[in-house]
């Protein structure tokens, strides 16, 4: 109950503060953008892999730094104590704040990803079934990036001084670890790519949040 | 661990708390019993939002028991979490957050259901009058109308045991006389009330029972009648003439008197000696005056009051 109620409060949030409306607006329009600035991409890479790389790199970056910035803040400011002090479990408040942004960005996501399928077809006709295989590819290579990278914003904004410390450590070592997603399939060559690839995602970001709420649960303040 | 039978609603022992080398609480003990209003100063840096802290679960202790409602700290906090209501001493909200919304939120966490939560918000935004900013944005308002919504949702859920850090600064003094009564009024009802404060006179107003800490020990728990008896603070008397010929400064042949000074014209203050009778000597002082030539508008004895047992217990250096 208090998981469904905070979550709501999140999303909520984002929405008030017109983040959602800028990632869902602001991530297709860069897609249209990208299509704009290079179109011919050609047939071995598919435009909507292209604007599956721009929007997890563009993505992932920004729900990263959104919760860490997010997090850094409400703990700076004791926002977190009037939570505290309920009879609620404290991982409920991490990942309440961690679902939601990943949420945000899984919709924007699609959406930036469809546009690109509609470019594609736009440019080569109806999609085939390399098009939409492509198209599901990247869609799981996108997801599973932004996943690690906002597990790694929400484990830098629970233990990180400072906003300023904690998006450099997010930019220049949270969204290193989500790169690995993109390249381990590809070097080891694996059968089933996709498969792979969400599954390091999910084990990856398992592992960075049950250290985060461990951290948390521990965590005075 | 099975709840136990108890006397006493809030209850410290031993509790220590060291951050890295500093010793912020000394082995700090105390107990409140329901209906109480425990009035907790100390300087600045003495320990107080600590002990405060540890108590709502924020903070663990080193060392020491806490039990609330007879359940231990932190082991059944899930539990004492429902009986406690908390005003930190800078109260902060999301900033997108809404009165309505935000005690919304924490009605819910606390477990009040659809109806409760209604009539809870309601019924607390009129006593705190300020029904008329329910559906503003938080960050909107005034520091003293942010203070009233964090007592809300510190009072929502009509907790057992309320903890209130400086829940009177910040605040006009209309607000801080409703504030009072609206602590005397929950305190009749049951409610325990610990509250931290520099404004001396506002714990001399509400608090039935007072704690002094100074560099994290707890130096006196009493009243205030206990607190003055137990700590030697010398009496004076004040006395203002209608007639003064200058012959008062013989009232020094007195031996209980300590000094006497000319405060103003006509106006003298006798400074006693610890352990003087004050209704013998006034008596004796009178007679004195008259003989003297002198002739007397009023004479009245000067009660310490918390001021003077702070500044006796803090500045003096006074402990157990």
């Amino acid at each position: 109950m208090s998981f469904a109620l905070l979550f709501k409060d999140e999303l909520l949030g984002f929405y008030k503060s017109k983040v959602m409306i800028f990632l869902w607006i602001g991530l297709p329009v860069l897609t249209i953008l990208f299509h704009l600035w290079a179109p011919d991409t050609g047939p071995e890479l598919p435009f909507t892999v292209v604007s599956a790389l721009l929007v997890s790199s563009i993505g992932g970056t920004l729900a990263s730094a959104m919760l860490v910035v997010s997090i850094i803040n409400e703990k700076t400011s004791r926002v977190y104590d009037l939570f505290l002090i309920r009879p609620i479990k404290r991982w409920n408040i991490i990942l309440s704040k961690f679902f939601a942004v990943y949420l945000c960005l899984v919709i924007a996501s699609t959406l930036a990803l469809l546009l690109g399928v509609a470019i594609d077809t736009f440019n080569s006709g109806l999609p085939s079934d390399v098009m939409l295989n492509s198209a599901l590819q990247s869609l799981t290579l996108s997801l599973s990036m932004i996943m690690v990278s906002s597990a790694a914003g929400v484990l830098i904004g629970v233990f990180s001084p400072s906003i300023l410390v904690g998006v450099i450590l997010v930019l220049y070592g949270g969204n290193q670890i989500s790169a690995v997603i993109s390249l381990l399939p590809s070097m080891l060559n694996v059968p089933n790519p996709s498969f792979i690839t969400v599954f390091i995602g999910v084990v990856i970001t398992c592992i960075l949040l049950g250290l985060t709420i461990f951290l948390f649960n521990k965590k005075q303040f | 661990m099975k709840k136990k039978e108890f006397d006493d609603f809030l209850v410290l022992e031993g509790v220590t708390k060291k951050f890295k080398d500093l010793l912020a609480l000394d082995n700090v003990s105390f107990s409140l019993q329901q209906g109480d209003i425990f009035g907790y100063i100390g300087p600045n840096g003495a320990g107080k939002t600590t002990t405060i802290k540890i108590i709502v679960g924020l903070l663990r202790q080193g060392k020491g028991t806490i039990s609330i409602g007879g359940y231990p700290m932190p082991d059944k906090k899930d539990e004492v979490n429902k009986l406690l209501g908390y005003l930190p001493q800078q109260v902060s909200f999301q900033q997108w957050r809404t009165v309505d919304h935000a005690l919304t939120t924490f009605g819910k966490l606390s477990g009040l259901n659809k109806n409760e939560l209604e009539s809870n918000i309601r019924d607390i935004l009129t006593l705190l009058n300020i029904s008329e900013i329910r559906y503003k944005k938080i960050v909107e308002l005034s520091g003293g109308t942010i203070q009233k919504v964090g007592l809300a949702q510190a009072l929502l859920h009509r907790p057992k045991l309320l903890i209130l850090d400086e829940p009177l600064g910040g605040l006009d003094p209309t607000s801080r006389n409703q504030i009072k009564k609206i602590i005397k009024d929950l305190s009749k009802n049951g409610t325990t009330i610990f509250f931290s404060s520099h404004i001396l006179s506002d714990v001399q107003d509400v608090a039935t029972k007072i704690g002094v800490l100074n560099w994290g020990r707890l130096l006196q728990v009493g009243t205030l009648d206990e607190l003055i008896a137990k700590f030697t603070i010398n009496k004076e008397i004040e006395i203002v003439l209608s007639k003064d010929s200058g012959k008062w400064i013989e009232l020094k042949s007195f031996k209980q008197i300590e000094k006497i000074e000319e405060i103003s014209p006509h106006k003298i203050l006798v400074y006693l000696k610890s352990g003087t009778d004050v209704n013998e000597l006034v008596h004796k002082i009178i007679q004195k005056l008259l003989s003297l030539d002198c002739q007397i508008r009023s004479i009245r004895p000067l009660s310490p009051n918390l001021d003077d047992v702070y500044l006796q217990y803090v500045k003096g250096g006074g402990s157990l």
